[in-house]
C-alpha cells in the first residue's frame, strides 16, 4: 500500500466536509477521485499531501510523494534550470540525481529548449509541463495530480498519458483529483466523492 | 537546517529581487528624493534639541537642515526596507507553500529570506548613508552607515513579522504604513520629541533607539554601542516572532 487514509474527518464550523473517509492507493494503480464542485475533493487533497490537518483520522504515505497542483505554481522571476535547481534541493536529490532527472523530463515533455526561460516568459502550456516536471523531479512512489486536465494543452495531456503508463510500469501510484475524468478505461478505480465520503 | 538547501535558497531570493529592475531602481530613487526634498525646503538656522538616549540628554545645537537629512535618512531606510521584507514573505507565497510540501522547512526558507534580506539592508544603508554625506557633512559616517544599518534591521524584521502574519497584501501594506508612518515618519522627529508632552511612549517605539542612534553618529562624539544595542534586541524580538508565526502559518501535516 502506498497510501491508506482511515477514518478522515474534516469539518468547517458546522458543515461537516469529510466523514470517515477510507481510502487506499495500491502500487503502480491509477486511481481517481471525482465529485461536484464543493464536495470535499480539494479538501481531502490538501490533508492527503499534508497541507491541512484531518480533523481526526490518519494518513500514511510510503515513498515519495510528488504533488502537482492545478494551478501553476511557480516563481515568475525564476528560469526553468532555476527551479529544477530549487525543487531538486527541496526533495534533497544530489546535483547529478537531479540533472539526470530534469534532462530526461525536459526530453520527453519537449521544453528543453525552454530552459534558460523565466517562467514570466513562458506560454502557458510550457509553464504547465514545468509545473507536473517538478512534480516528478524526484521520481516520487506517489504521484497526486488535482485537477490536471484543466490546465493542459493538447500536446501535454498526450505526453502526460504516455508517462503515466511509464510510471505505472516502474510502480509508480498516480491518484487524479477532478471533477470529471476522461480515459475512464485506463483507471483502475475511480471514486466518488459524496456526503464526505467516497464511493 | 540544510547549509545546501539554505544556500539555494538564498541564491534564488536574491536572483528574484535583483531581476526586479524597477524594485531596485525605486530603491534609489527614493532616498534621492526624500533627502532632494530637505534640500531644497529647509532652512540652515541652528535648532537645538536632546540626545535623550544618553544618561546625561545633551542638549545639542544643529542647523535645521542637519537635523532633517539625518531623519530621512533613518526614515526612508526603515520605509524602504520594511516594505522590501514585507513583498520578500508575501509574494508568491503559494509557491514557497510548495516548496514546504516538496522538502524544504520554513526555518530554512525564512533564514535565507532573511540573509537576502541583510544583503539589501547593507546595500541600502550604505548608499543612504553616503547620499547623505555628500549632501551634509557626517561626524562619523560609519557609525551613522551601522545605525542606519540597524534601522533597516530593525524595520527589516517587522516586515516580515508582518507578512508572516497577515496573508493580504493590501492589509499588509496598511500595517506597515501605520506603524512606519508614525514611529519613523513623525514621533521619532526629535524636533517633535523635545516639545512631545509624554516622551515615554516615544521612548518605546522600534525606531527610537536607530533614530538616536543616528543622531549622535551624524553630530557629536559621544558613544552610539547601547543605543544601536538595544535597536538590535528590538530586531531579535520581532525576528523571533516572525519566525514562530511563519513555521507555525507554513508547517506541514506529514
Amino acid at each position: 500500500m502506498v497510501l491508506r487514509a482511515e477514518h478522515i474527518y474534516k469539518s468547517f464550523g458546522k458543515n461537516q466536509v469529510l466523514r470517515d473517509l477510507f481510502l487506499e492507493v495500491d502500487p503502480g494503480s491509477l486511481c481517481g477521485i471525482v465529485g461536484e464542485n464543493g464536495s470535499g475533493k480539494s479538501t481531502l487533497l490538501k490533508i492527503l499531501v499534508g497541507e491541512w490537518k484531518p480533523g481526526s483520522g490518519t494518513v500514511q504515505i510510503s515513498g515519495r510523494l510528488g504533488y502537482c497542483p492545478q494551478r501553476v505554481t511557480l516563481y515568475p522571476q525564476l528560469s526553468v534550470n532555476e527551479h529544477f535547481s530549487y525543487f531538486g534541493a527541496a526533495y534533497g536529490m544530489t546535483g547529478p540525481e537531479q540533472r539526470n532527472s530534469q534532462a530526461h523530463l525536459l526530453e520527453y515533455f519537449n521544453f528543453g529548449k525552454y530552459l534558460g526561460e523565466k517562467v514570466a516568459h513562458l506560454s502557458g502550456g510550457t509553464a504547465q509541463k514545468l509545473n507536473l516536471s517538478l512534480a516528478l523531479l524526484h521520481k516520487p512512489k506517489l504521484l497526486i495530480l488535482d485537477e490536471p486536465y484543466s490546465g493542459f494543452d493538447w500536446d501535454t495531456y498526450q505526453r502526460f498519458w504516455g508517462y503515466v503508463s511509464k510510471l505505472r510500469e516502474e510502480g509508480c501510484a498516480i491518484l487524479v483529483v477532478s471533477h470529471f475524468i476522461t480515459e475512464k478505461e485506463l483507471f483502475d478505480r475511480i471514486y466518488e466523492m459524496k456526503n464526505g465520503q467516497l464511493q | 537546517m540544510n547549509p545546501d538547501r539554505l544556500k539555494i535558497s538564498f541564491v534564488m531570493t536574491l536572483r528574484m529581487l535583483l531581476r526586479r529592475h524597477i524594485v531596485l531602481l525605486l530603491l534609489l530613487v527614493i532616498p534621492a528624493i526624500f533627502l532632494g526634498i530637505v534640500s531644497l525646503t529647509t532652512s540652515d538656522r541652528p535648532l537645538p534639541f536632546r540626545l535623550a538616549s544618553l544618561e546625561e540628554e545633551p542638549v545639542v545645537s544643529i542647523p535645521e537642515e542637519g537635523i532633517h537629512f539625518v531623519f530621512f535618512a533613518v526614515a526612508s531606510v526603515g520605509f524602504l526596507l520594511s516594505f522590501l521584507a514585507l513583498n520578500l514573505i508575501q509574494n508568491n507565497r503559494h509557491v514557497t507553500r510548495r516548496l514546504v510540501l516538496c522538502g524544504y522547512s520554513p526555518t530554512e526558507l525564512l533564514t535565507s529570506k532573511l540573509a537576502a534580506l541583510l544583503v539589501f539592508i547593507l546595500l541600502v544603508s550604505t548608499y543612504v548613508g553616503l547620499l547623505t554625506n555628500i549632501l551634509y557633512e557626517i561626524d562619523h559616517l560609519w557609525l551613522f552607515i551601522f545605525s542606519l544599518v540597524s534601522i533597516g534591521f530593525v524595520y527589516g524584521c517587522y516586515g516580515l513579522l508582518a507578512g508572516s502574519l497577515i496573508r493580504g497584501e493590501l492589509e499588509g501594506i496598511l500595517v506597515i504604513v501605520l506603524l512606519v508612518n508614525i514611529d519613523v515618519g513623525w514621533l521619532q522627529n526629535p524636533l517633535f520629541y523635545e516639545g512631545a508632552q509624554n516622551q515615554e511612549v516615544i521612548r518605546y517605539l522600534p525606531a527610537y533607539f536607530p533614530s538616536q542612534a543616528s543622531l549622535i553618529a551624524a553630530f557629536t562624539d559621544y558613544g552610539v554601542s547601547h543605543a544601536i544595542g538595544s535597536a538590535y534586541l528590538y530586531g531579535a524580538g520581532f525576528l523571533l516572532l516572525s519566525l514562530l508565526i511563519y513555521y507555525k502559518t507554513m508547517k506541514t501535516y506529514r
